[in-house]
């Protein structure tokens, strides 16, 4: 039982290699075979849930050494298979178990080259979840570039009528992100050595060696003592800008998020529930995991760039999807303003806005999913998406329009759904924020409430003009029919979780919660080390 | 006299590999003269077996310390055996691979490559400018007959091509070791000698001679501004020669050039900045291959810019000037061996069942010949330096170079050539994602029947394609092997 999570990240990359063994026109067996993943998935998250300690920091840990290498006069690198799961991860994971699940059913009626999608969800599966669990920066890196090729495929081949253009720009959009992360991790496991040995140096890329500034080595380009400016900024300051804007271009974050509206256009409706709900995290995740403890003295010196581009995120998003006509470029944009929230939870620097940031994070993923998944259902009826091309489709489309309502209403931040929780966490910690610590200044989360308004505005006004009024629809397609089973199946656990984390947030708040109070503990003591 | 006997006489022990290469030669061409039934067949297998010997004959070789042969003229070292291993493999690749040549010209066809592999396994070795110069003429004059392979217009406006620059090169080559001969009043450039004249005499002239000098080597290993022939030749020439060209010469250009820089950079102690010349043609080369390539429509002119791309790349090994950086590059040179194979032979393979020239043509081929799209789709991959192929591996570890360059000596221009690489990783994804894009994405209705690779041809690239996963997971064994190797001049 000690090796949970590696069978969580490496099943579903024996399911694909399985996959690639049997005839393609075994339709049926590919499908099943990713149920099954899921399922064992599913069942190993409940074993990993019950050995879960709360209030015991990082757990259930795998540390093998993988690369050793002798880098003569600089010592040598060091890097592990280092998975783990926290506070942080273990709602990243689980999110990702329950949201790829739903993704195969949400893929059961896609239509050419079974055996080639499958193996790519496959794939994507397990590389999303040993990203959510690396400890290893390497590791971790590793495993978020390799979720992009997937991605790219399932995009560009399974995809709209501007498949070809939105899967390029995804791809380059993303990995120019990366390499702004590479270039920090490059730069910055040179200035790091392992604790355990002292007479050699060996450089290490395990993650929580590196938050822990005693173990820079003196004089390195890390170190705070080194005077060396580039322009306006020292090294960590630089390094700290790089990686913000590598893990903002996968928020994303104004005005870097051009590529996410293609994409989720673009692709079909099982890969924007992964994008929505699971890639976009990456952008929180990444600050809160790497940017935010490694560099803390960039996160207080740049707090308020970092809380700037969330209130623009959260306005500009909420604008964009007020005038979005296609529904899945709306949904899309409410998105990027969503994570907007993110941004100004994680600038805040206080366990609240922390805290909440993470389970803004969780909710979006399954509310946003929830979305994509309603945009879908109609897009297999009438291959329109057009909002203008619709109105008073509750009459025909009963238990649809109440499960569009409870997805709207939750996304709006209503309260009783969990959207709400992330959001009001978030404005106490924002609004706390300026007495705490001084970080952002009041008037952002003043401003940012606007977007709740606008949010309110934007989906109030489709399911106006969707769903109410007089049945008509401006399309030729034979008569519409109302969700069938294998719908149900996947909207009605979402329904109940948006629910229930809106209710009972306790359930949540208790993982969260520890990992996020010592998160801003360790900022704050790390970053007195660097500014005394 | 009696100790000039004894000399060449263990010097011959020393070139074992060499002159099996060579006496290979000799016999390909008697079989070739009176054997006329299965020619081809023959002579493959011959040069495979040769090839194979001469392996185990440089992996046998236990080198202590470098052995200079024949009065310094060569030297046997790790460093030079490392290369030639990579050398004979190529070439064990490239003979596989080949397809059945017009019986009358099968016995120069053999005999061609194996003549590129002698010289480059000499050039390695080479210690003194004379050597270079007929190691680097012995691999040029073949490689002109070779890109004429095809016998067809283009091949000979290729081959034609490729002479001409390839002349010009190699007179400015003479010219600059003449040059320097005049300054260091030796041809000898790792003798203590050249080290010191030159050192006394730092006057412009030193700098033409060695920029002349280099200019020879840059033009073998097809970096910028000596590239311009590379398209041509790649597209006008068979591919198994191609995917030959763009691996046995051009790591024999590279080997020669760590060296030769090393000498001329004297120690850091030389009155020019060497690091500069070098790291501006690096950058230039990963730009401009990469710029280029963009735009390209013929899958081997794209190949021929991206390998230009690559030589940079590799160059940026030698720019840190340490060890660990010249360690990176063999590291990535062995990489790039097998990356490039795989992507040329999958290539190959597609090209010759399915008959298209044009990267468009190869619309809808993923799902026909999956196994070769899969395997090239894992070597573009590799090229573009994305996890987990190998060629991340090897790019990290250059990065890694330059970045603990920069660190301990704080010259900007490392800094520069260290982001400028890292950013051209996203240009280079735009262009070696083109051909998976045909063969996956764009659908293309064709009738396919009876075209089929056997598993037996597949077999290789699927080989190749693990090779490169493996030395990702695993890059220690062969790190471990290139670290023992001691690098001195």
């Amino acid at each position: 039982m000690s090796h949970l999570l590696s069978y969580l990240i490496f099943i579903p990359f024996v399911g694909a290699l399985v996959a690639l063994l049997i005839p393609a026109n075994r339709i049926n067996f590919f499908k099943q075979l990713t149920l099954g993943v899921s399922i064992i998935q599913l069942i190993l998250l409940v074993l990993i849930l019950s050995a879960y300690k709360i209030n015991a920091g990082v757990q259930l840990a795998e540390n093998i050494p993988w690369i050793t290498l002798q880098l003569g006069s600089w010592g040598s690198l060091h890097a592990e298979y280092f998975v783990a799961i926290d506070g942080l991860s273990l709602p990243m994971v689980a999110l990702s178990v329950v949201i790829m699940a739903i993704a195969v059913i949400s893929s059961w009626n896609i239509e050419k080259n079974h055996k080639g999608y499958f193996t790519l969800l496959l794939i994507l599966n397990g590389a999303i979840i040993g990203s959510f669990c690396a400890l290893d920066f390497l590791l971790f890196y590793v495993f978020f570039e390799f979720m992009l090729l997937p991605m790219y495929f399932l995009i560009g081949i399974w995809g709209g009528p501007r498949r070809e253009y939105a899967s390029i720009k995804f791809f380059l959009y993303t990995l120019l992100g990366s390499i702004f992360i590479l270039i920090v991790l490059v730069a910055s496991y040179l200035s790091i050595k392992d604790p355990a040995t002292s007479n050699e140096v060996v450089h290490t890329l395990n993650v929580l060696h590196m938050q822990n500034p005693d173990n820079i080595i003196p004089g390195s380009l890390l170190d705070v003592d080194t005077e060396d400016q580039y322009g306006p900024y020292s090294f960590r300051m630089w390094a700290f800008l790089l990686l913000f804007i590598g893990f903002a271009i996968k928020l994303p974050a104004v005005p870097l998020h051009t590529w996410l509206p293609d994409a989720h256009v673009e692709a079909p409706t099982a890969i924007s529930v992964i994008l929505a709900a699971l890639l976009l995290k990456f952008g929180g995740y990444g600050l809160l995991r790497f940017a935010y403890p490694i560099f803390p003295d960039g996160a207080i010196e740049f707090a308020w760039m970092v809380g700037f581009v969330g209130v623009l995120s959260i306005i500009y998003g909420a604008l964009n999807a007020l005038a979005s006509k296609d529904l899945k470029r709306l949904i899309a944009y409410s998105s990027v303003s969503h994570m907007g929230f993110v941004l100004l939870g994680v600038a805040s620097a206080t366990a609240e806005g922390a805290g909440g940031a993470v389970y803004q994070m969780f909710s979006h993923g399954i509310i946003s999913a929830m979305l994509f998944l309603i945009a879908g259902v109609l897009y297999d009826r009438t291959h329109d998406r057009l909002i203008a091309n619709y109105s008073g489709l509750a009459s025909k489309m009963k238990s649809y329009t109440a499960f569009v309502l409870i997805a709207f209403f939750a996304s709006m931040g209503l309260p009783g759904f969990a959207g709400f929780i992330g959001e009001v966490l978030v404005f106490f910690g924002a609004f706390q924020s300026h007495a705490i610590n001084g970080l952002i200044p009041i008037w952002m989360p003043i401003v940012a409430t606007s977007g709740l308004l606008l949010g309110a505005g934007y989906f109030l006004w489709t399911i106006q003009r969707m769903f109410y009024g007089p049945y008509s629809i401006r399309i030729h397609v034979p008569e519409l029919t109302d969700i069938n089973s294998r719908e149900y199946i996947m909207l009605l656990p979402l329904a109940v979780a948006a629910l229930l984390f809106g209710i009972l947030p306790q359930l949540l708040m208790k993982y969260i919660n520890p990992f996020a109070s010592e998160w801003v503990e360790e900022l704050f003591k790390h970053a007195s080390f660097f500014n005394p | 006299m009696n100790d000039q006997l004894q000399d060449i006489y263990q010097s011959m022990q020393w070139l074992m590999p060499e002159l099996l290469l060579t006496s290979a030669i000799l016999i390909t061409l008697f079989v070739g003269l009176f054997v006329t039934k299965n020619k081809h067949i023959l002579l493959k297998s011959i040069s495979l077996f040769v090839y194979a010997a001469a392996l185990v004959l440089v992996a046998l070789q236990e080198i202590d310390n470098p052995v200079s042969l024949f009065g310094n003229m060569l030297r046997a070292d790790d460093f030079s055996n490392y290369f030639k291993i990579l050398f004979l493999t190529g070439g064990f690749l490239t003979v596989w691979i080949s397809q059945e040549q017009k019986e009358k010209n099968s016995t120069e066809y053999f005999i061609l490559i194996q003549a590129v592999v002698t010289g480059s396994c000499l050039l390695v070795m080479s210690m003194n400018f004379i050597m270079v110069v007929l190691s680097i003429e012995l691999i040029s004059l073949s490689s002109y007959m070779l890109s004429g392979f095809g016998f067809d217009k283009k091949s000979a406006e290729g081959s034609l091509k490729y002479f001409l620059f390839g002349t010009v090169a190699t007179a400015c080559m003479i010219y600059g070791m003449s040059l320097l001969y005049s300054l260091s009043g030796t041809l000898d450039y790792s003798s203590e000698t050249f080290l010191k004249n030159l050192l006394e005499n730092t006057t412009p002239l030193l700098l033409v001679g060695g920029i002349l000098t280099l200019a020879g080597f840059l033009f073998k290993i097809s970096a910028v501004p000596f590239h311009l022939w590379a398209p041509d030749v790649y597209e006008a020439t068979p591919t198994p020669i191609v995917a030959f060209f763009a691996v046995v010469p051009k790591l024999a250009g590279l080997a020669i050039i760590t060296r030769f820089t090393l000498a001329i950079n004297l120690f850091g102690q030389s009155g020019f900045n060497w690091q500069l010349i070098i790291a501006v043609i690096a950058a230039m080369s990963i730009l401009v291959g990469n710029l280029s390539a963009l735009a390209q429509q013929n899958p081997k002119r794209l190949l021929a810019f991206s390998s230009v791309a690559q030589s940079g790349f590799m160059l940026l090994g030698i720019v840190s000037f340490s060890t660990e950086g010249i360690h990176f590059t063999m590291f990535y040179a062995a990489v790039f061996l097998l990356m490039n194979f795989l992507v040329f032979i999958a290539l190959n393979q597609i090209e010759s069942a399915w008959g298209a020239h044009l990267i468009p043509a190869f619309a809808g081929t993923g799902k026909i010949f999956l196994i070769p799209a899969l395997t090239m789709l894992v070597g573009l991959i590799a090229l573009t330096g994305l996890p987990p192929t190998a060629g991340f591996t090897a790019k990290l570890l250059i990065f890694s170079s330059l970045w603990a360059g920069y660190e301990q000596s704080g010259s900007l221009i490392l800094l520069f050539v260290f982001i400028v690489g890292l950013l051209n990783t996203v240009i280079s994804l735009f262009f070696y994602l083109k051909i998976p894009y045909y063969q996956f994405i764009k659908e293309k209705k064709r009738d396919a029947t009876g075209l089929r690779i056997s598993f037996a041809e597949n077999l290789l690239t699927i080989l190749l394609a693990i090779a490169l996963f493996y030395l990702f997971l695993h890059p220690d064994g062969l790190m471990r092997w290139i670290n023992r190797i001691s690098f001195v001049l």
